[in-house]
């Protein structure tokens, strides 16, 4: 029986039907992908702590980018069905919504 | 110039904002930063020649280019004149201050 929770799609890039250690163009995409994440963490640290305005600036903007890649490369991947998402259970929700609006007497904003 | 006041100690500006000086700091963020961007594209472009699904070629590709522009823009940053800039500065005169009051003592 299929997983009612499981959102993805069918897998359409062509891997080898015989995985060896060869890396395969799923491979590919997710070096691609977890190149661009650890990036955005290097990037994030130089936008922090540059000095003048015009570094910072620039450093912003490429950690933007490189945010912007990263998605695209996850987008890329969920379409080519290498990338499964799973949805939460509705009453897990609906339990998580009831404790957090019970914090609503700790608001300091009214 | 107020003339009022010839003795009075010469006012000192502030820096209205820190200068478009590459500092300590900044160089060590910038070789790290460069030094990723370098090893992304180069390897990029490899995964980019090995992959058959022209889709995956193409994101690979994108991506790789990316990187090496953002190695190049961080490059210029390499060109900055810190000498130009930091004359610019006024110092800080503490060091002379010290140096007087060394002397009299």
């Amino acid at each position: 029986m299929p997983n009612q929770n499981q959102i993805a799609n069918p897998q359409s890039g062509q891997l080898p039907q015989v995985k060896g250690p060869q890396m395969n163009d799923r491979d590919y995409l997710n070096d691609c992908l977890a190149t661009c994440k650890y990036l955005t963490d290097s990037l994030n640290i130089a936008v922090r702590e540059a000095s003048h305005q015009q570094l910072h600036q620039d450093f912003l903007q490429m950690l933007n980018e490189t945010h912007q890649s990263a998605r695209e490369a996850y987008d890329l991947m969920f379409r080519k069905g290498w990338y499964k998402l799973e949805a939460a259970q509705q009453q897990q929700l609906q339990q998580a919504h009831q404790q957090f609006s019970g914090y609503s007497t700790q608001f300091p904003y009214h | 110039m107020p003339t009022i006041m010839p003795s009075a100690p010469t006012m000192q500006v502030p820096i209205p904002e820190p200068p478009r000086v590459i500092t300590t700091k900044d160089l060590s963020y910038l070789k790290d930063a460069m030094s990723w961007e370098l090893i992304a594209f180069k390897k990029l472009h490899a995964f980019a020649q090995q992959a058959t699904d022209p889709e995956v070629k193409q994101c690979l590709e994108k991506t790789g280019r990316m990187h090496q522009q953002h190695y190049q823009k961080l490059l210029t940053h390499l060109q900055n004149n810190n000498t130009a800039a930091m004359s610019a500065i006024p110092q800080v005169q503490s060091g002379q201050q010290q140096q007087q009051q060394q002397q009299m003592q």
